[in-house]
């Protein structure tokens, strides 16, 4: 078993990352159906392609450790899970995809939509923004703007937001609030030019 | 082989039944994932009790969908909601096999609660002490998720599990299975006990 700990390490940390997108990516896409929001859609695809790969990792790493025949019924378990994430990520995926192939919204979709006014901005931090090397709790944004961040995606990966979150430039932020939040939020994220 | 029931048509509003299965789903996952760190077969079978409800839930959708639907425009646009019902009902299958994996005895490897340690979802299960400041209470009235970000998902009373217990007299004894921030399901915990007077 102790040349197995790295490995197990390993195959903790790919199922921690498949279960924490499998979930966020379940929150965006009902988020993007309520709002009506294409670029969180879109996010949550890009999510999809990265649940794709993890998940293939995962299986690797777990069909490659060596145990006991009476811990075999433990791996499968393992594997068991993470086809469960896979199958959320895939679920949250197609539900993303009605959101974009509706045009219009039909009312009864809209009467399911929380409230017709909210919008969903994506954002991308400017170098000169304020907000940079700031935490999401002193960069005040909802204050600020009325809106709220929904995740962060940096470089290829996606963040859920916490009050101490530091926000960096390049950070592309997801938000959603009152339509009038839309120009004070790029002015305070962007800080250059729009 | 469970039994399958016949689904009678029942008239419903297509918003609230797909908030519901919405809902459903949501707290099918939680519940799947609290019987595979817990390893335990009552919530196991909460999961499998709820995928029967959600299958019924599927069919009373599909069926008023199919009565709202006047012309093609509306067929259309009626098609997209169908499709995110059935979805709904697949994270709850997915759901449903976590459970599975409790129910058959295939096995939890130790990693799994490691997994559950690191994840940004955590989970707690205590028991009420008879000193608790949470006893006599709801769980509406303490306003857990605003108050310290956690929610609890079932609560057992001798053998009953009761699911989503938002109107439930909280007794000492009971046992709560709750989500949310480990610091705030810490704050939960020394509650339940006694340990603490206030919940912050």
């Amino acid at each position: 078993m102790t040349e197995n700990r790295g490995l197990f390490e390993k195959i903790c940390n790919d199922l921690v990352e498949l279960k924490d997108t499998s979930e966020m990516m379940i929150d965006l896409a009902y988020s993007a159906l309520l709002l009506n929001s294409h670029h969180l859609a879109e996010e949550v695809l890009m999510l999809e392609d990265r649940v794709d790969h993890l998940h293939t990792e995962f299986e690797l790493l777990v069909l490659s450790a060596k145990v006991e025949s009476q811990d075999v019924r433990g791996l499968l378990g393992l594997i068991r899970m993470g086809v469960v994430t896979e199958r959320i990520a895939d679920a949250a995926a197609e539900i993303a995809e009605v959101v974009i192939r509706s045009g219009e919204p039909h009312p009864v979709l809209t009467m399911v939509i929380q409230d017709a006014e909210e919008t969903v901005e994506r954002v991308v931090v400017g170098e000169g923004s304020p907000i940079v090397g700031k935490t999401l709790k002193a960069a005040k944004i909802p204050e600020e703007t009325g809106m709220w961040v929904l995740i962060i995606r940096r470089g290829d990966r996606w963040i859920r937001p916490k009050p101490s979150t530091i926000l960096n430039a390049g950070d592309v932020i997801m938000a959603a609030g009152y339509a009038e939040g839309e120009d004070d939020l790029k002015k305070l994220l962007n800080s250059e030019e729009n | 082989m469970t039994e399958v029931e016949r689904v009678k048509y029942t008239p419903a509003s297509v918003r609230e039944t797909l908030i519901m299965m919405k809902d459903i789903s949501e707290l099918m996952i939680d519940l799947a994932y609290s019987s595979a760190l817990f390893n335990n077969r009552e919530l196991a079978e909460e999961v499998m009790e709820l995928e029967r409800k959600m299958d019924t839930l599927v069919y009373i959708l599909n069926m008023n969908l199919m009565l709202a639907a006047r012309d093609k425009d509306d067929a259309e646009s009626l098609a997209g909601v169908a499709k995110v019902g059935s979805l709904t009902n697949s994270i709850s299958d997915a759901a449903a096999d976590i459970a599975g994996i409790v129910l058959n005895d295939i096995g939890i490897h130790p990693i799994v609660m490691e997994v559950f340690q690191r994840t940004e979802e955590h989970q707690a299960r205590v028991r009420i002490a008879e000193e608790s400041m949470l006893a006599g209470k709801t769980v509406d009235d303490l306003d857990l998720a605003a108050e310290v970000g956690v929610d609890v998902i079932a609560l057992r009373r001798g053998k009953h599990w009761m699911i989503n217990p938002e109107k439930e007299i909280l007794t000492p004894g009971d046992v709560l299975v709750a989500r949310g921030t480990e610091s705030g399901l810490e704050k939960l915990v020394s509650a339940a006990r006694g340990e603490v007077e206030k919940l912050d």
